[in-house]
């Protein structure tokens, strides 16, 4: 190694210093004493501070309301997702086959992106209004008590969710398919392929890696979704909108068991790391294989 | 290029260590003693408390009181005092406390003991039920501030109609739905609406149904519901309000707001609500406006009579406040009969001193005063025990899932107990 070389390595070091330590302070350190917390049973306002070892994960095994919690968030984000990406494509399409008034469409789409998580769900607090909302008004005699039945709460928040995160998927396809040449769909119209062979030959795998990079966004965030339903229905009717991080944010910052609460944290952290590592491997296969 | 390039980079750098690790410091304090008063800004439009605080000030020559704000709902307040009280940050000298953290805040050390600073029947003028629930361990950790009660509000236009009389038991209630909707063949008029969402409201509406049957949520002794075979069959009670109709569909999912828009919209014969509700459809452009009147909640045929779930504000002061003496001073004055008279007049809250029920501007203004007293001396608190919110978040989904209909109560009964049994294990 020269001289200038490690000058500059010194320099790189100076350079990047603050972000890992902002890093390391910010994230390890905190995540590392969550793990630990997790294996205690510590509940400090009442001066209770023991190690339990798996005691609280042991707990969680049996826990009806934590597998309730477990099930609720994987349904939300499979559903979730799921929708968002075929309601975005579709609104992807429709916009980059709009001739006039493209601006003023997605305008309206990034408004609902734009919107904060916690306006947007009281805004569908209203709507779902039993009475005076404009759903069931519009319903009128088939109004539906959209969060108070146990097997409509959670459609209903999905649905909530969907309106606000939608725009996300829609966008980013939105620029892929702007960056699609022209030429390539001429040639397969020379070739005379159809608009649905178009759609599913074409686009839909040009579209492939950006699709797979939005789902990857949303179902990291899908798995740990807290706002729209603490907002909407606080994890009820009979805790079917309880998600993971409902119950760890009752755990830990209501009840203030601090160390069942990390445990559920923990698990979350380990979901949310498992998904993201598949995603990221599908990811990387994608480039090998492109 | 490089060079110079490389020369402008060092400011950056720097800014962003002086950024991670600057603004940490902080100024000593100086200059004349300052007291902090935590509040929810509650009182509605014509807020008393501004002046309230300016009076004490003169009162105190060299001392400056700050009244800062909470967050607006009551999770993030307790959050709030939570996060501050454990990480040992004197921020504050007096504070807003529910009702349901005093025990909670006692235990852990953060209230400071009143018990001594107090004058020989100092709380007498208080609602014994607001007084309960500010002692713990018998000893007296705030002062009362304002008082909530559960009531049964009915449409006193629709029961003199068909010649009824407020229901005293809940078989009563759904006897006189029956008439009055038989009569009126109105599709929009509900019978009963009360809170079933999932939140502490349910809680308080769960209590007073278990209250009504002779059930409890927590006997003195610790047992987590001693009465097993009431609680459910309030509980079952409650559900089939529902299935019958006599409740509309929506009240799982309803809070206070939610139901009391309904009845003040005409939408319904009877609620169960807080005081502050009258204010509002006695208010102009109420479309109940005179047609509403309160009694208290009804018991059960043949279970004990009705008594609505006490509530409300008491003030504490830190025992960290730098200045006890002081701010026990400000509590003190904010909680004087002349100040709870101004913050009645003020906002649609109801003091927590019973003298001023019968105070003749009040009354004035308020004429349905006298009668809340009544009903409010007959309140009952909520369990008063430093466990209440682990108490209520664990039943909360339990209570919600047999309403609903998605779990039979006993076994909703027999599930909160089990999980109850786990956590307390830990604190007891």
């Amino acid at each position: 190694m020269t001289g200038r070389e490690a000058a500059a390595r010194r320099r790189a070091l100076v350079c990047v210093g603050p972000t890992v330590l902002a890093l390391g302070a910010l994230t390890v350190y905190p995540g590392v004493w969550v793990l630990w917390l997790s294996f205690q049973r510590r509940i400090p306002i009442f001066d209770v501070s023991r190690f339990a070892g798996f005691e609280n994960y042991a707990f969680l095994a049996v826990d009806s309301r934590f597998w309730s919690a477990a099930r609720t968030t994987a349904v939300f984000t499979l559903g979730s997702v799921a929708l968002e990406v075929v309601l975005g494509v579709a609104a992807a399409l429709a916009i980059h086959a709009q001739q006039r008034g493209r601006k003023v469409s997605l305008s309206l789409l990034l408004l609902a992106w734009a919107m904060p998580a916690v306006v947007g769900a009281k805004l569908f607090e209203w709507l779902y209004h039993p009475a005076a909302g404009l759903i069931n008004v519009a319903l009128g005699r088939h109004a539906i008590n959209w969060l108070g039945d146990p097997s409509v709460a959670l459609p209903a928040v999905i649905l909530a969710d969907v309106w606000r995160t939608m725009p996300f998927v829609a966008i980013l396809c939105y620029a892929r398919l702007l960056a699609i040449p022209a030429d390539v769909y001429e040639a397969a119209q020379v070739d005379g392929a159809g608009r649905i062979a178009t759609l599913t030959r074409i686009t839909l795998p040009l579209l492939g890696r950006i699709l797979l990079l939005a789902v990857l966004f949303r179902t990291l965030d899908a798995l740990r979704a807290f706002d729209i339903m603490f907002v909407l229905t606080g994890g009820g009717p009979a805790g079917t909108t309880e998600t993971l991080t409902v119950y760890a944010y009752r755990a830990l910052f209501q009840t203030l068991q601090l160390g069942f609460g990390s445990a559920v944290s923990v698990v979350v952290f380990a979901l949310v790391m498992a998904v993201a590592w598949a995603y990221l491997r599908l990811l990387r296969a994608g480039t090998v294989a492109a | 290029m490089t060079a110079r390039l490389r020369r402008s980079a060092w400011p950056l750098v720097l800014t962003v260590w002086l950024l991670a690790f600057g603004g940490c410091a902080a100024g000593p304090e100086r200059g004349p003693v300052t007291l902090v008063f935590k509040y929810a800004r509650i009182l509605g439009n014509a807020d008393p408390l501004p002046e309230l605080l300016r009076a004490f000030e003169a009162a105190h020559p060299g001392v400056r009181v700050k009244g800062e704000a909470l967050p607006w709902a009551s999770d993030d307040q307790h959050q709030f005092y939570v996060i501050n009280l454990e990480g040992r940050s004197p921020g504050f000298d007096v504070m807003m406390l529910d009702c349901i953290w005093v025990p909670e805040f006692a235990r852990a050390g953060w209230l400071l003991d009143l018990t001594s600073h107090l004058q020989p029947d100092e709380l007498a003028p208080y609602f014994p039920s607001a007084v309960a629930s500010a002692t713990y361990g018998g000893r007296v950790w705030a002062l009362p501030w304002n008082f909530n009660v559960g009531l049964l509000y009915y449409r006193a236009d629709l029961l003199a109609k068909y010649g009824l009389r407020p229901p005293e038991t809940y078989e009563e209630l759904v006897e006189q739905v029956r008439r009055v909707r038989a009569g009126e063949r109105d599709p929009a008029l509900d019978g009963y609406v009360w809170q079933g969402k999932q939140y502490e409201g349910l809680v308080v509406n769960v209590l007073e149904a278990f209250w009504a049957n002779g059930a409890r949520l927590l006997a003195e002794d610790g047992t987590v519901f001693p009465e097993p075979a009431r609680a459910a069959d309030a509980l079952r009670f409650l559900r089939g309000l529902i299935e019958t109709g006599v409740s509309p569909a929506w009240t799982t999912a309803a809070d206070e707001e939610l139901s009391r828009r309904a009845f003040g919209d005409g939408h319904a014969i009877f609620l169960r609500n807080w005081p502050y509700a009258m204010d509002l459809f006695e208010g102009k452009g109420s479309a109940v406006r005179g047609k509403v009147a309160f009694a208290p909640l009804p018991g059960r045929a043949r279970g004990e009579p009705g008594a609505g779930s006490t509530g409300g504000a008491h003030l504490g002061v830190s025992s960290r406040s730098r200045h006890p003496d002081l701010a026990m001073a400000l509590a003190r004055h904010l909680t004087s009969e002349s100040a709870q008279r101004a913050i009645a007049l003020g906002a649609a809250l109801s003091p927590a001193r019973q003298a001023l029920y019968r105070d003749a501007e009040l009354v004035r203004s308020h004429p349905a005063m006298p009668r809340l007293q009544a009903l409010a001396l007959a309140g009952r608190p909520r369990p008063v025990t430093p466990y209440y919110l682990l108490l209520s978040a664990t039943v909360q989904p339990e209570f919600s899932a047999a309403l609903v209909g998605v779990k039979p109560p006993e076994r909703a009964i027999a599930d909160a107990g089990t999980r109850l049994a786990y956590f307390l294990r830990a604190v007891r």
